[in-house]
């Protein structure tokens, strides 16, 4: 017999055995490999008795996870960080805000004035970029610092995973894994770190889930926006004694709305544009340990705050120098920023907004942070208030809530503008820094954008309506 | 400022158009970009697919049988046939339609895109059974011979469908009918489903709903002509003759082991406390939820101990190869285990 011959009949066999093998040949082969390997492992793995440490897990797991101390324990803990995080992050924050913007900026203005630089390069430096660039770092430079270490401490110690067990049943509701609370919960810090920490979640579905909603969850740069927005126009209608609460109670009022819009969100999306991924969950539990405090404020600094923070000031640079050079560069008889907000004033109206914060959330895509500083001028450029604010470009913000207030009424602020500034706070596209991670994330052109105008598409329509329904019945 | 009453108005009536033009899929926009793009390629090739599976099945095809399956009247179907004739992929002679050779290969190859596309979606999506076929019917007009090697070379170059069908290799070769319809297959003699008929839809959806597809052990009760009873999943099962028709099986000979068994406990039937040996993960856990499941080290012979219950109710806490792996319901009622009766 031939070779040839020989092989052909190994061929022409081979092709017979392939039908003969059966649809579940492929199940059966990758099943006896996992076998294999799993035999292999048990031969010559030896493990140590942990016996005494299983026993105290144990008695955490039983205690955490207990029907009636799980949630309550759960709430209290998540409220000491977050209470934490604000009121740590207060000092601190005023220090740098005083170091960097009052002391530095003036000195800087100072010394640009002595050598005799000329007022458009200085503004545009000073003003524009450097002034942006100081407001990022002290507003989110604080909050993370503390909030990230706490976070990874809880991490590190194994109780997150067991607030994934107890909440998954809720995420698995929506279409979303139970470690969804995790990453949503990082989002009230930072969602551009919230989006990079949705690589906990394995399952390709639930992860991009997580990512499209994480917007929901109202980031630290936002907060400032809804308390002082809050204080004023909401705080205002209650009595005096009672104008903190109510207003603290309007604020976490949009944060629980959040709350229900990523479940909501979540919900749509696993049943329309992600119905057909891949999904798979798993949610390890893994033994308790003492956290490693040193080097786990270490690396959560290095690996979440600072890279964060580094690509907030990159963003906010150019950020800066359009805010500065649309409220210069005059054509006609205005500015460039003045044109805009009198081309979109009508639209923003129809949304219950102004043609200034139209304008504020697309200069300010950058960062959240900036957003009421850039309000404050550009209300001040756009009604030509004389003597208020720093001038053409230059971004502030006021100690006193009675002149800031002021300012927003000159502005032809109503309640309405208020409501609807904070809902639109809330929905609208994330910061460029966290749309910039979600492409590094995912790699996907298609979701990236999904998840940028998605939020930004219900803002508008949440705004209209509100305002449409507002103005029917007032 | 705009009348809230008319911006109101003005809005849903824009939102409505949109809705009209854009809405995925069925909006008029997407119809008119598909109409454009296939032309009637997409309807011959569907006729040569027809004809194709009559030939398979040694049953005569006829215009009112292309009308039929292509929902479309018989002259259209006349014409269609008219125009597979001019291309030389079809011979027309009196009554008998038959395929010319260049037309058997066409209809192998869009047959393999449909099928390896099926097999795809099984395996690498999370797109339900109720669903495989109509997004398989709708992109296997669109890929070309690369996509189709490229998908083939990455699923490991599978030989069947999730219904069982044989998926045609490269060079057209196809493994043939097995198995017989389960409304004449012999009661009293265990069978194993071989194959399930994807077409029509609803008669597909009662077969999905009854829990058949490729694999699945039955035991036939009785076969009368108003109705087929047997044993399948561990419950009592009847459909009309009709429905059996289009579920092919064959008598199971081979060792059981390799079956579902209908009796057996799952993951789900232990309270914490209470532990089990692994038997099997159930077919029906496709892709990449099988391979997780196996990632963790659940396979048979795994010894897995239920540890606690979430507060809300699911997940259950498992403790398997001394990791803790929570692991929710759904999946729980996919692993096959017998108890372990000792351990308390």
């Amino acid at each position: 017999m031939s070779a040839e011959n020989r092989g052909e009949e190994i061929l022409s066999e081979a092709a017979a055995v392939r039908w003969e093998a059966g649809p579940n040949f492929h199940d059966s082969l990758m099943e006896t490999i996992y076998t294999d390997a799993s035999q292999v492992a048990d031969r010559a793995v030896s493990r140590t008795d942990e016996q005494p440490r299983f026993d105290l897990d144990r008695t955490i797991d039983r205690l955490v996870t207990s029907r009636w101390l799980g949630f309550p324990m759960m709430l209290a803990i998540l409220t000491v960080v977050f209470w934490l995080t604000i009121e740590g992050a207060n000092l601190p924050s005023g220090m740098l805000a005083t170091l960097l913007i009052d002391n530095i900026h003036t000195t800087l203005k100072a010394g640009s004035a002595e050598l005799g630089i000329p007022w458009w390069l200085d503004g545009f430096l000073l003003d524009g970029v450097y002034l942006a660039m100081a407001w990022v770092i002290a507003v989110m430079l604080p909050p993370m610092a503390i909030f990230f270490p706490i976070f990874t401490l809880l991490e590190d110690f194994g109780y997150l995973p067991r607030v994934a067990f107890n909440l998954d049943n809720l995420f698995r509701k929506s279409g979303a894994h139970g470690k969804q609370a995790l990453t949503m919960s990082m989002g009230f810090g930072c969602n551009a770190a919230a989006i990079v920490s949705t690589r906990v979640i394995d399952s390709p579905r639930e992860r991009l889930i997580a990512i499209v909603t994480n917007n929901f969850a109202l980031c630290n740069g936002r907060w400032p926006t809804q308390i002082l927005v809050a204080s004023i126009f909401i705080g205002g209608l209650a009595p005096q004694h009672m104008a903190g609460l109510v207003s603290a109670g309007a604020v976490v009022g949009i944060a629980v709305l959040g709350i229900l819009l990523t479940f909501v969100v979540s919900w749509a999306l696993s049943n329309t544009i992600l119905k057909g991924e891949a999904s798979a969950f798993s949610l390890e539990l893994p033994p308790y340990r003492p956290p490693r405090v040193l080097q786990t404020i270490y690396t959560s600094i290095i690996d979440r705050t600072l890279i964060v923070l580094w690509r907030a000031v990159i963003f906010a640079v150019p950020a800066g120098a359009v805010i500065w050079l649309s409220s210069n560069i005059i054509v006609g008889d205005a500015s460039l920023a003045e044109h805009f907000i009198n081309f979109t004033h009508p639209f923003g109206l129809l949304l219950g907004l102004n043609g200034v914060i139209l304008l504020a959330y697309v200069v300010a895509i950058p960062a959240n942070e900036i957003v009421v500083p850039t309000i404050l001028m550009l209300t001040v450029l756009s009604a030509k208030m004389a003597g208020m604010g720093e001038g053409a470009g230059v971004m502030f913000e006021l100690d006193s809530e009675t002149t800031t207030a002021a300012i927003f009424q000159a502005g032809g602020w109503t309640l309405l503008t208020a409501v609807n500034l904070m809902l639109f706070s809330l929905i609208h596209n994330p910061c460029s820094t966290t749309i910039y991670t979600i492409w590094k994330e995912t790699r996907s052109a298609k979701w990236t954008t999904i998840s940028a105008l998605l939020p930004v598409g219900m803002g508008f329509v949440v705004c209209f309506l509100v305002a449409q329904v507002w103005r029917l019945l007032m | 400022m705009a009348d809230p009453v008319t911006a109101l108005v003005v809005a849903f009536a824009l939102v409505a158009i949109v809705a009209f033009l854009f809405w995925p899929h069925r909006g008029y926009y997407w119809r008119a970009q598909r109409v454009r793009r296939l032309g009637g390629r997409a309807l011959l090739e569907d006729a040569l697919k027809h004809l194709y599976n009559f030939e398979y099945r040694s049953q005569p095809a006829s215009v009112e049988s292309l009308g039929g399956a292509l929902e479309v009247s018989q002259n259209e179907a006349a014409d269609l046939l008219v125009r597979a004739e001019e291309r030389g992929l079809v011979k027309v002679e009196g009554a008998v339609i038959r395929l010319t050779p260049i037309g058997r290969s066409y209809a192998l190859r869009i047959i393999r895109v449909h099928r390896l596309y099926e097999h795809y979606l099984s395996e690498e999506t999370g797109v339900t059974e109720e669903d495989w076929h109509r997004l398989a019917e709708e992109r296997e007009h669109d890929l070309d011979d690369a996509d189709v090697d490229q998908l083939a070379f990455e699923m490991g170059n599978p030989a069947y469908d999730p219904h069982g069908d044989p998926i045609p290799t490269v060079d057209g070769e196809i493994a043939p009918q097995r198995g017989v319809p389960l409304s004449e297959a012999e009661v009293g003699t265990p069978v194993t489903v071989v194959h399930v008929e994807d077409e029509p839809e609803a008669v597909y959806a009662q077969i999905v709903a009854e829990g058949l597809q490729p694999g699945v052990r039955l035991d036939l009760i009785e076969i009368t002509p108003e109705r087929v009873r047997f044993w399948a999943n561990g419950t009592e099962c009847t459909l009309a003759p009709m429905i059996a028709s289009n579920v092919a099986v064959v008598s199971s000979t081979g060792p059981v082991e390799d079956e579902e068994d209908e009796f057996q406990d799952t993951l789900a039937v232990l309270r914490p406390g209470e532990s089990g040996e692994v038997v099997r993960i159930s077919r029906r856990c496709r892709g990449l939820a099988r391979r997780r499941l196996m990632d963790l080290g659940i396979l048979p012979g795994t010894e897995i101990l239920a540890e606690m219950i979430s507060p809300s109710g699911d997940p259950t806490a498992y403790r398997v190869r001394g990791a803790t792996v929570a692991l929710r319901k759904e999946q729980a009622l996919q692993i096959q285990i017998n108890r372990t009766l000792e351990a308390h």
